[in-house]
């Protein structure tokens, strides 16, 4: 019977993920409810809180709202599955099979963005009939394009925030103190230049923070963000991405070598 | 040693149960096992949640008064962290560690069990209430007049013992569900919308306003309000009463659904099931 | 390492630090091995017996490259566990069982699939694969149940072929038949041994003594740990004293009576053991030298005196190795 190592595709392990994380959500709809109740609640608050915000006040509602939902969705999601992982007690077969576990969470961040996908399309259901019709967007073409960028970019951070959860049992507390400072460092309904200056940097290292400013430069006239377009916000974000998506390999092997090391990974 | 003699059967006190819950739940199924957890739900939630809101009011349009209104609205509402999300989550945990059979096996009063779990997460809720209030006093514009700091701590006790028996209703429904996180979530949002938070509900149609008065926070929150503004006691009184009721409402029907779903899940064999 | 060694461990040191108290932590350092030497051979089942504590399951944790060790170096099929993890995980399975450990959610064909994927079988072998295993571990009636609504016994099922799926080398099994019926732990003893027959070099970890004598033609005795024993059966047996056990039974030995017996030729040990009234003494023996004869007029002032004579079993070792560690 022994042997024959298989040859490990990082693409079929990522579409395997991505089927389990399917199979997983099919066998337990209930998860269909919060994450469709969410972004009709998120939708229906930013449209009561943006009343006042001018013109193109809906823009700001849908994007903030979508924001809020596709977070919960893109990020907060990605990592509670490998926080599941741990309570099935799956994460150990999973890491010691030869496939890397960081294409197991892309597979995940993929099913995720299809949901965050859907929620942002119910905001934006939400929102056009609490005003009665759609927003007037100047280049929707470009819209859908850095629309799904931003996705690109949440999932980015969502690599990482996995990372915090295969690293420790503790991810989940930390990630929900950490929840709206998070809202608030990346700008996610408000442009982050309102923030005092000291915090901008900061907020700059989070490739979300770049692609919804792009977003808002495309979609509200005469909206200023950090004053140097959308091209240049893109170029950000393309690049702080690419720094994300670089170090992830880098920091997976690093948080798995550090559970084998203090061999906590069976906790729960 | 004689295994079986009926007639020393032990007979769990009310008190001792409740206690030792107490004492054992944040450790076990709360999920506070350190400090820097419940520091950063007492100290950082409260306020990330009123600076994002603060900006978001902002920006749209608002002026010191609505920075004040969503400031108060979420100090509040951080409540809802440790009472209803931790609380409900227990029943979860539970199943995760593969104690819920033993739970419910064992003769312990049910109220005493699950009320005594609620005892640490209501003085987290106290302290994250009072840390919230201070945050909206100091940096938000929201005046708290000394006068009004009694009838205020008796609004804020009331609302944190209402939002922990709601919390345990959610907890009991989650018995029959795979996990109560979706629960928790969902009233957790709900929150932001229908009790008043971030802004009046007169502002919604009446349908969710129905909704919202029927989640303890709406009721706990216009006591508070009401308590700084300073209202006269008699309306205030009925505030506290509608809280009150609310939280006994609650914790009436957390027992109804733990029987309730206790047998329906042990009827379909879901009661390990997450 | 040696040619036909699949397993090969040297000095090996296993420390986990865990940290208690609310407000102020404290690191609590438990060594749960302590230097331990091993040497399996390729094709063979290999036993490891040990108490609860011991350090088996660390063991298979580090060998199966799912943990590190604090020191020491541990060799599988011939490539460093902490280095070569990449050549090593393809042509390992891992059998840890237990109630977690698969996604209940979803069936067991799918659970498989997965975990097929993961270790890149060939797409065009899987579902022959799954079918295979699923087969072979009588589970091919419930494959399209979900996982959760499975008995304990049928987990532990899945569990190892999930272990085999990908057709391994060299199989971790720790504890498989634990939990598991009497006909179950016998199923499970024939899969296995069926492996073995495919060139399948296998670690067990067990509680189970018989399991241990019927399965592993050598064994090592882990305690506290620490490799106590290392060794086949018969050369563990003369280990202890020998391959034959006397029981004697009465109430109540003379000191001189157990000097008498402990002069006999070939007696190693003589173990004396309270029973309520009456008093047990244990001897271990070399074959052929003394026999129930010679015990009995050792003890002929004993009317009641009642005598059994039985092979040392593989559990009398065990208690033998441990009692020694612990003292």
């Amino acid at each position: 019977m022994a042997l024959a190592a298989g040859e490990v595709s990082r693409l079929r392990t990522t579409v395997a993920s991505l089927r389990l994380a399917v199979l997983q959500f099919m066998a337990d709809p209930q998860w269909l409810v919060p994450s469709m109740i969410a972004p009709v609640i998120f939708g229906l608050v930013s449209f009561e809180l943006f009343r006042g915000a001018g013109p193109y006040f809906l823009t700001y509602a849908i994007l903030g709202a979508g924001m809020m939902s596709m977070w919960g969705q893109t990020l907060y999601g990605s990592g509670w599955a490998t926080g599941q992982d741990r309570v099935f007690g799956t994460l150990e077969p999973t890491i010691q099979s030869p496939s890397p576990y960081l294409y197991v969470v892309l597979g995940r961040i993929l099913w995720n963005i299809v949901i965050g996908l859907v929620g942002g399309g119910i905001v934006y259901g939400v929102v056009v009939v609490a005003a009665g019709g759609p927003p007037a967007l100047p280049n929707p073409a470009l819209f859908v394009v850095l629309f799904l960028f931003v996705m690109v970019t949440l999932a980015s951070v969502g690599v990482l925030f996995a990372a915090a959860y295969v690293y420790t049992r503790y991810a989940g507390f930390i990630q929900n103190i950490g929840e709206f400072a998070f809202y608030v460092g990346t700008g996610c309904m408000f442009p982050v230049i309102l923030l005092p200056f000291w915090t901008n940097p900061i907020a700059l290292l989070f490739p979300p923070t770049w692609a919804l400013d792009a977003l808002r430069y495309v979609s509200i006239p005469g909206y200023t963000g950090f004053g140097w377009g959308w091209q240049v916000d893109l170029v950000g974000a393309v690049v702080s991405t690419a720094v994300y998506a670089g170090i992830a390999g880098g920091i997976f092997h690093r948080v798995e070598r550090h559970v084998l090391e203090v061999g906590n990974l069976s906790e729960y | 040693m004689a295994l079986a003699n009926p007639t020393t059967v032990p007979h769990p006190q009310f008190w001792r149960t409740m206690w030792a819950n107490a004492l054992l739940a944040p450790r076990t199924t709360l999920g506070f096992m350190r400090i820097d957890f419940v520091l950063g739900t007492v100290f950082v939630i409260p306020l990330t949640q009123m600076v994002f809101f603060a900006f978001v009011v902002t920006l749209g349009g608002g002026g010191a008064s609505d920075v004040a209104y969503v400031a108060l609205g979420n100090a509040v509402a951080t409540v809802t962290y440790s009472s209803v999300f931790s609380v409900c989550q227990t029943t979860d945990s539970e199943k995760q560690q593969g104690t819920m059979e033993h739970l419910l096996v064992s003769p312990a009063g049910r109220f005493a069990l699950y009320f005594g779990r609620g005892f640490i997460p209501i003085l987290i809720s106290l302290a994250t209430v009072t840390v919230g209030l201070t945050y909206a006093a100091l940096f938000f514009g929201v005046t708290i007049p000394v006068a009004t700091l009694p009838e205020l701590a008796v609004s804020v006790v009331l609302t944190a013992f209402a939002m922990v028996g709601f919390g345990l209703l959610l907890g009991g429904v989650a018995l029959y569900l795979r996990t109560s996180i979706i629960l928790g979530n969902i009233f957790l949002f709900i929150g932001l919308l229908l009790s008043g938070v971030n802004f009046p509900l007169s502002s919604l149609p009446p349908v969710l306003q129905w909704i919202g008065d029927g989640y303890p926070l709406t009721w706990g929150l216009a006591a508070i309000r009401a308590s700084i503004s300073g209202e006269a006691f008699g309306s205030l009184a009925l505030l506290w009463a509608a809280v009150a009721f609310s939280g006994v409402v609650s914790l009436g029907l957390a027992m109804g659904c733990w029987e309730y779903f206790e047998r329906r899940a042990l009827s379909t064999g879901s009661i390990a099931r997450f | 390492m040696s040619d036909d060694a699949a397993i090969e461990v040297r000095d090996l040191v296993r420390v986990f630090e865990s940290r208690k108290g609310f407000l102020f932590r404290e690191v609590v350092r438990t060594e749960a091995l302590k230097g331990v030497n091993l040497r399996v051979r390729a094709g063979s089942i290999f036993g490891l017996l040990g108490p609860n504590g011991a350090g088996k399951t660390t063991l298979v944790k580090i060998l199966s490259t799912l943990l590190l060790p604090t020191s020491g170096t541990a060799q599988v099929l011939g490539h460093d566990v902490t280095r070569e993890t990449d050549w090593l995980r393809p042509r390992i399975g891992l059998v840890l069982g237990g109630e977690r450990g698969l996604y209940s959610r979803i069936n067991a064909r799918e659970n498989l699939r997965y975990f097929a994927d993961l270790y890149g079988i060939p797409v065009s072998e899987r579902e022959r694969r799954i079918t295979e295993v699923l087969e072979r571990v009588d589970l091919s009636s419930a494959a399209d149940r979900r996982v959760e609504e499975y008995s304990r016994g049928m987990k532990q099922k899945l569990h190892i072929a999930r272990g085999i799926l990908h057709r391994p080398a060299i199989l971790f099994l720790d504890e498989p038949t634990i939990g598991l019926d009497p006909k179950s732990a016998r199923e499970t003893r024939k899969l296995v041994r069926s492996l073995i027959q495919d060139g399948v070099t296998i670690l067990l970890t067990t509680h189970y003594m018989f399991e241990a004598e019927e399965l592993c033609p050598e064994l090592a005795v882990l305690s506290r740990g620490r490799v106590v024993a290392h060794d086949t059966i018969p050369g563990l047996r003369s280990r202890v004293g020998g391959d034959r056990t006397i029981e004697a039974e009465a109430y109540g030995f003379e000191d001189r009576e157990v000097d008498a017996l402990r002069a006999l030729p070939g007696v190693s040990k003589v173990a004396s053991e309270e029973y309520g009234p009456r008093t047990r003494l244990t001897l271990r023996m070399r074959t052929g030298v003394t026999g129930v004869e010679h015990v009995k007029a050792a003890l002929r002032e004993h009317p009641e005196l009642t005598i059994r004579e039985r092979r040392t079993s593989v559990e009398d070792v065990y208690l033998d190795l441990v009692e020694e560690e612990a003292s």
